[in-house]
Formats: C-alpha cells, structure tokens, sequence
C-alpha cells in the first residue's frame, strides 16, 4: 500500500515539473550543456590520444633509427613517455589537467613529468572546467534543490499536509514519493546524458572493461542523485516555510561544493606536511652521495665489488674479467640509485595519499566528494591512474637503462678507451630488439581497492538518510 | 531624513544579516592566513635553494676542481622569480609553476619545464585564497542582501504604504541598497586594510589598483542586484534569476570560456620542443665533430679561437657546443611555444573585459604577478640568466682554467623582479563600464514606478 501511493506521489511530482515552462527550459540547457560538455571532453581526449600517438611513434622511429653506438650513449639519449588518456577521460576530466603529460626517461636520474595543461594555461583554468562530470556533480544538484526545496515546506504552508496525513498517508510514504518523483525527473537529465556518453564511446573502439566501468560510473552518478533528492525533501519535510528551506539547502550547497574541500585540503596539507622538490633532491642526493660515484670504477664505495669480483674471477686486473668491468659498476649503480628514489617517491606518494584520505574521509559529511573520487577513478583521471603512470615509466627507465648496461657488460670488452672507440659500438639491431614503452591502464579491482572509503561512504549516506525517514513521526512537524 | 537610519537599523538588528556579515570576515580572514602561509613557504623554499646551491657548489669544488668543464656538468645556480606579498592575496598559478629554478648551464630546454612536486588533488581543489572569497562568496551575501529589497516590501503591504507617503517611493529602495553597500564595502576595506598589514603589502599604485578593482566588483554586484530587482519580480523570482547570474558568471562562463582558449590555441609545441632539443644535443655524439664545432662558432664568434685538439675523441668544446645544439635545435619550437601561451593570456583578458569575474581574477593575478604573462616573463628571465651564466663560463672551460682561482663565493641566489605595467584604463575601465550599464538600466527601471 505504502508503495502504491508513493508511487502516485512521485507521478504527481514529475507531473509537477514537466508542467512548469521554466523548469523544461532549464532540463533543456541543462541536456544541451551536458552534451556539449561531452563532445568538447572527447575532442580534447582524441586530440591528445593523437599527439601522444602521433609523437610516441616519432620517439620510436628515432631510437630505432639510432645508429651503431656505445649502449651507454643509448641510455642517455634516452626515451620519451607519453601518458594516454582512458577511454572515459571525456566524461571527467579529473586532475589531468593539473598533472604533467610526458617524461624525459634517462640513465641515471628520474625527471619530473612536465608539461601539465595547467602549466600552459592563464588563471582562467582554476575557475573549473567544463567537463560532463562538473555539470553532473554541482550544477544539478544545485537545480534538484530548487526543484525540491518547497515539495514539503510549501504544503505545510498551504495546509495540505494535514490534509493527506488524514487521508492516511503516512510521513514514510510521502518522503519516498516525494524522494522518488524528483530522483526520476533528475534521471531525464542522467538517462540522455548516459546515452550519449556511450555513443561517444562507441566511436572510440570500447572495451569490456570500459564499458563496465562506464556503466558503474553512471549508476555512482544515480545514486549521488538519488541521496540529493532525498537531501532535498528531508531538509524541506524539516523547514517550517519554503524559504527557509530553500536557504538551508543553497546554504548546505555552497558548504559542501564550494568551502569544506577547500578547508579539508588546507588540513591535509597542514597534518601531512609533503616536502618541496628542492628538500625532496637534496634528501635523495644525500643518499647517493653516501652510495658513491658509480661512473668512476675507483671510487670507493666500489672498492669493496672489485675486489670481491677479481677474487672470484681470480685475476688481478679489472681488465682481464672476462665482461666489461665499467658497465657492472654502473648497474649495480643504476640499481643502488633506482631503489633510493623508489622508497623516497614511494613515501611521497604516501604523503599524497594520506592527505587525500583527509578529502576521503570528508565524504562521510560530503557526499559531493565521494563522487568526485569515485568518478575520477572510474574514468582514470585521478592520482592512482597519474601515479600509475609515473611508476610504469620508472619502470620502463630502469630497464632501459640495466638492458643497455647489461649490453655493455656482455659486448663491450675492457679494453677501449671510451664510448666513442670503434669496438665500442653495438650493432643498431639491438635498439630494435628492446621494447616499446606502453602505458597500461589500472583495472576495474584496484579503484574499488583504492576508493573502499569513498564507496563506504556513499552507502553510509544512505543509511544516515533513511534514519529521519524511520523517525519521521518524532522529528518533522506537520505544520 | 531619518529614514536612512531607520533603515540602517533595520538592517543591522536582522540576524541573518550579521551572520553573513560575519561569516563572509571570518573565510576573508582564513583566506589571509593561507595567503600568508603561502608567502612564508615560499620563503622557505629560498632559503633551502640558497642554502643547497652554497652547499653544492662547496661540495664539488672541493672533489672535482681538476676540470672546469666537468665540474660546470654538475654545478646548479638558481634563479628566484621573486613574489610579491599581494600573491598571498592572489595565489594565481604560483601554485603550478615553480618560483624558483635550479639549471646547469647545459641544455636549457631540458630543464625549463621541470615541476614542483605538488599534491595534483590540491591543485584540483584550489586555494582559499583572498581572491576566491571577493570573487565567489561576496557576491552570494550581496545577493542574500538585495534579492528582496524591493519585494519584500510588496509582499509585506509596506509599498502600498510607503507610495501613499512619499511620491518618489523607489528612492526608498535605492537607500535600502545603498546601505548595504556601504556596510559590505566597509567589511572589504577592513579586510584590505588587515591584509596589508598582516601581509606587510607595500602601500603603492599596485596596491591601490588591487583595492580599487576589489571595490569595483562589490560594487557591480550590487548593480547586477539593482538591475534584477528593478524588473520587480518576487522574490523567489529574484533569488533564482540571481543565483542564475551568479552560477553563470563564476563557473559556467569562465568554464567555457577556457575551453575555448585552450582549443583555439592547443599547445602541441611542447612536445615538439622536448623532442626537438632532446635529438639536438644526443644524436650529435654519433655524428662527426665538426659540423657541430662550425655550428657553435657561428652562434658564438667569439670562441671561434677555441679549437678541439685534433685526434683526440673527446673535449669539453665540444661537449657544450653539443648541449648549445640542443637548444638551437628547439628555438622554433619554443618560440611558436611561447606565442602560443602569450595569445593563450591575451584572448582570456579579452573575454575578461566582457565578464567582470574572470576580469577580476586576471587583474589580481596580473598585479599580484601570478599570472601566466609573469611565467613567460620568468622564462625569458631564466633564459637570460642561463646565457649569462654560459657566457662567463664557456670561456674558462674551453681555456681550462683552474678550478680554484674561480671566485666560487660569488655564486649566490640571483632574483628575478619583474616590473609590472599598471594598465589603470585596462584594469578599471572594463568592470566600470558594465557596472555603470547596470546602474543606470536600473535606474531607469526604478523611475518607471512612480509613472505608473
């Protein structure tokens, strides 16, 4: 019975709605303005899937063009890696904008990834941008509070609520009705949305991952919907006239979308301290120091490997080892430096990590930035996917860099003077055989790993919401 | 006339009123403090670039003073865009692009665009800065204090009686908002007034620029405000034209436009410029010396003595002369690169003069030199910088010149200040002229009451 006349209550509502010229107009820019957003998102994706295509494949052609040489100068010529963009990219542009899209990969040392858009960008960008994910997440729930706001208070005021309570209608049935007649109406604007966006999809090349991904992007986006609405007719089922509910809820918006992430960010930063890159650098060179110079076969701290190799290969001069002694010295270098850096970058992700888990846990009084997080995973725009990146390109360096040490180990014989000697040079075919850098995307398991907050937090919104509903007969008043 | 202070009283004896009042100080004040702690780490960030560029520089010519050329491979200096403390007030893109920049004098292009390690998320999110607060919270209490200002008095019954009493009723009305504004312009000079003390902001034309476009955007909102109450519309009418207007003008609006302005001028040059300069210096290794050698004299005539000692595989001539290749190689780029960003800046002041809000933003950024045009302007500095330090430096390595004898003490932190232009017609005028439109709209509007 409750059911039954819930669900008359929400055709009342969207009847409601779809009567009043305003509100079309505003579903219609609101449809317009999404897939606008849309398009615009995937053209800028296809742009940049091209560039990073178009010059990938220019670093290519070059190292492979690379001449006979001394593998060293191949690992200081280096590689470039270029950051792709996930298929859902269009649909949010999460910090991508903000996160560099390319690495200079060498021997030695680990550069930062450049060329941000932000970077190249005036301060128009920090107003936001446009992308489908920004209109979904502040803009309409911003329209569903002002759709909501009087669906309670006005009837209160009118008088009607005492009416229908004496019809036996019952507070549950009302609030879900009502609850449910706006969250329908907010899926008009969601539904097309969605529809588009899979079109959009369709054209570049999906995948079952992708399209998993995507559909659970939208049912996040329905659920976020779904606690808004009911925000919406519990705070109006509350206010004692419209007015004061419509102030509540613009209040309640402005708190949640625009203030606390700003607040919660300045205490991330404040409790979790990052250092700056200059601190960062000097901390890691003063490791390396200590490891010693692993160019310079005397050094020191590579006494104690000479030694110990010449012993075993029993010879009295690095020159008589039967592989080049230099290029041991540097892999064992290269190693020493990579697994330095790795735990101090590794720490400093942690740092991020921890701060952004102060954004995380907001959710739990901020429902916005459990979309925002979960959305920004899904669609691969977020620090775990950049990170992500980041780590495979480290990764790919290091074994450009042990492959190209290991061809000097095993072809280079101790007896040239440099890399620019004759029989220092390795035939081009090898360049060739190492693979090309390839930017593998993360999978649908480990976003659920790396949001299990955020999705905690969207259920226990839920949850939370459904109490007032329970103890509606105590809390709200009906006139 | 005592109806003004009737009025005043009026206004003053709401609760909701002083409660904005006090909340809209309260994040100003916030947002002082995050500016301030924004200065301060920058300071510290000097002091730590300082304090490593003496320790570097100690370090290797201590244990690499038999060559100058390999002891220029490791040795960094360090170029500070100096801030000024109105970017507390203004963080702009200072939280993107780094303010201070550590290069070797080799391959510049390879170091250029290297980044501060940054919380991207933080990024994403913003700062609370003075800036954002004038420009995203005062206009919703200035809305919240005029939406009704006129309607209210309708749908109370007061107008029946003011237009009964008075023949000019709307002046009423122009008080009531006229009142408002004075109290929230007096809010915003009181913070402006903390600010530059708490900041120590000097007292100058920047400043009075900064304060007087602050003032002029308060001042447009309360015209946006008049304007829309004066189509005496309801109130409910009025709250949502209002908030309408202003989800336009802080997010929807300068969203768009920046898609526009990144899609009319796409910077694909960055890439080309890394692959370029990268090519330019590491595939000379493989190719014969001269050619390269030729290259550099002609750029530099005056090292054209300097000769690379015949037979031999390697010399510090010609190792600089091919880390000089890499930035020869990358000019077009870069500048292409360059052009690009400075239309990127020129287009967004240009649809700022149309909207107050980005205008706003722009002007703040420009004065408080946390702008885009600033990076460029740094970037140029850098680069001069860098040639400076090549020009005093490749003499000595292609001579050989001993290590010690270089006066290492000199080799402080260099700054870079940049002077800004104050363009009192460009930063003023626009946000004026809007303004005035919407006065004067109003008031004409305003007028029409009484006929009817």
């Amino acid at each position: 019975m409750t059911i039954k006349y819930a669900i008359i209550i929400a055709e009342q509502v969207i009847k409601q709605f779809a009567k009043s010229k305003n509100t079309r107009l505003i579903f219609t820019f609101f449809l317009v303005f999404l897939g606008f957003a849309l398009w615009i998102g995937e053209q800028e994706r296809q742009h940049h899937q091209e560039l990073a295509t178009h010059y990938s494949q220019e670093v290519r052609q070059r190292w492979e063009a690379s001449p006979d040489k001394h593998p060293h100068r191949m690992a200081h010529y280096g590689y470039v890696a270029f950051r792709q963009k996930f298929p859902l990219s269009f649909f949010d542009f999460g910090m991508d904008a903000y996160t560099g899209k390319s690495v200079f990969l060498e021997a030695h040392k680990q550069n930062t990834v450049n060329f941000s858009e932000a970077g190249h960008s005036s301060s128009l960008l920090r107003f936001g941008q446009i992308s489908a994910a920004m209109i979904l997440q502040l803009l309409v729930p911003l329209f569903l509070f002002f759709l909501g706001y009087d669906l309670i208070a006005k009837e209160k005021e009118q008088g009607i609520l005492k009416l229908l309570f004496t019809q036996g209608i019952s507070w549950q049935t009302l609030i879900l009705g009502k609850t449910l007649g706006l969250f329908l109406t907010s899926l008009f604007i969601l539904v097309p949305t969605a529809l588009f966006g899979l079109i959009l999809l369709f054209f570049n090349g999906f995948e079952v991952d992708t399209l998993s991904r995507y559909g659970l992007l939208i049912l996040v986006y329905a659920l976020y919907f779904f606690i808004i609405s009911l925000i919406a007719v519990l705070v109006s089922a509350q206010s004692q006239t419209a007015k004061s509910s419509l102030i509540k809820l613009i209040g309640c918006w402005l708190f949640l979308m625009l203030i606390l992430p700003r607040i919660a960010q300045v205490i991330g930063q404040n409790v979790y301290p990052a250092p700056s890159k200059i601190a960062f650098d000097k901390t890691v060179e003063g490791e390396l120091i200590k490891q010693g110079d692993s160019h310079n076969p005397d050094d020191p701290y590579y006494k104690a490997l000479k030694d110990s190799v010449m012993k075993a290969y029993r010879v009295d001069s690095t020159h008589k080892l039967p592989f080049n002694y230099a290029g041991l010295v540097m892999k064992e270098g290269e190693k020493l430096s990579a697994e330095t850096y790795n735990r101090h970058q590794a720490r400093l992700v942690e740092i991020y990590e921890n701060q952004q888990n102060v954004l995380r846990l907001t959710a739990f009084v901020n429902p916005f930035l459990a979309i925002k997080n979960i959305s920004m995973a899904l669609t691969g725009t977020d620090f775990q996917s950049y990170n992500h990146f980041q780590t495979q390109a480290e990764k790919f360096r290091y074994q450009l860099a042990q492959t190209m040490n290991e061809l000097q180990i095993k072809h280079i014989s101790n007896k040239v003077k440099n890399s620019a000697d004759k029989n220092a040079k390795l035939d081009r075919q090898e360049w060739r055989n190492f693979p090309d850098f390839k930017h593998h995307f993360l999978t649908i398991s480990s976003i659920f790993d790396a949001e299990k907050i955020s999705f905690a937090a969207l259920f226990f919104w839920i949850v939370l919401l459904f109490i007032p509903i329970r103890y509606a007969n105590q809390w709200f008043k009906i006139i | 006339m005592n109806v003004t202070k009737l009025l005043f009283l009026n206004f003053i004896r709401a609760k909701g009123f002083v409660i904005a009042l006090t909340v809209l100080g309260l994040a100003g004040l916030l947002s002082l403090y995050i500016g301030k702690t924004f200065i301060e780490n920058h300071q510290k960030n000097i002091q730590k670039t300082a304090q490593t560029q003496q320790e570097t520089i100690d370090r290797y010519v201590k244990f690499e003073n038999k060559e100058m050329g390999l002891l220029l491979y490791y040795l960094k200096f360090g170029l500070v865009n100096e801030m000024p403390n109105l970017a507390g007030l203004s963080i702009g893109q200072r939280d993107i692009n780094p303010s201070t920049m550590s290069v070797t004098i080799r391959n510049l292009e390879e170091q250029k665009y290297n980044t501060e390690l940054h919380n991207p998320m933080y990024q994403l999110l913003g700062n609370l800065d003075f800036s954002f607060v004038l420009i995203y919270f005062f206009p919703l209490v200035i809305i919240a204090f005029c939406f009704n200002a006129l309607s209210e008095e309708k749908e109370s019954g007061i107008w029946k009686l003011l237009c009964s009493q008075t023949d000019k009723p709307f002046l009423v009305i122009v008080q009531k908002i006229i009142i408002r504004w004075v109290i929230v312009e007096i809010l915003l000079v009181m913070l402006l007034f903390i600010a530059q003390i708490y900041l120590q902001i000097p007292f100058d034309f920047v400043w009075i620029t900064f304060c007087l476009v602050a003032i002029l955007y308060v001042l447009f909102w309360f015209a946006l405000c008049t304007w829309i109450v004066s189509f005496q519309k309801n109130s409910n009418q009025n709250a949502l034209l209002l908030l309408i207007c202003w989800v336009l003008l802080t997010i929807v609006l300068p969203a768009t436009a920046n898609a526009f302005v990144t899609n009319t001028y796409p910077t694909q040059e960055a890439f080309e410029t890394l692959i370029e300069s990268r090519d330019g210096y590491h595939k000379k290794w493989d190719l014969p010396k001269e050619p390269t050698l030729q290259k550099f004299k002609a750029h530099y005539p005056q090292f054209a003595d300097f000769q690379h000692p015949e037979n031999k595989d390697f010399s510090w001539l010609w190792y600089y002369a091919m880390q000089q290749m890499g930035d020869d190689d990358a000019q077009n780029a870069v500048k292409q690169f360059k052009n690009k960003l400075a239309y990127r800046e020129q287009l967004s002041k240009t649809i700022g003069y149309f909207l107050p809000t980005i205008h706003t933003q722009l002007v703040f950024n420009q004065l408080a030199q946390s702008d885009l045009a600033n990076q460029l302007k740094f970037w140029e500095a850098l680069e001069q910088f860098h040639e400076k330090k090549r020009l005093h430096f490749y003499p000595k390595i292609f001579s050989d010149a001993p290590v010690l004898q270089e006066n290492w003490q000199q080799w402080k932190l260099t700054f870079f200040e940049s002077q800004i232009p104050i363009n009192w017609i460009g930063s003023i005028l626009p946000i004026l002229l809007i303004t005035m439109a919407f006065l004067m709209w109003a008031m004409f509007q305003l007028r029409k009451i009484i006929v009817e």
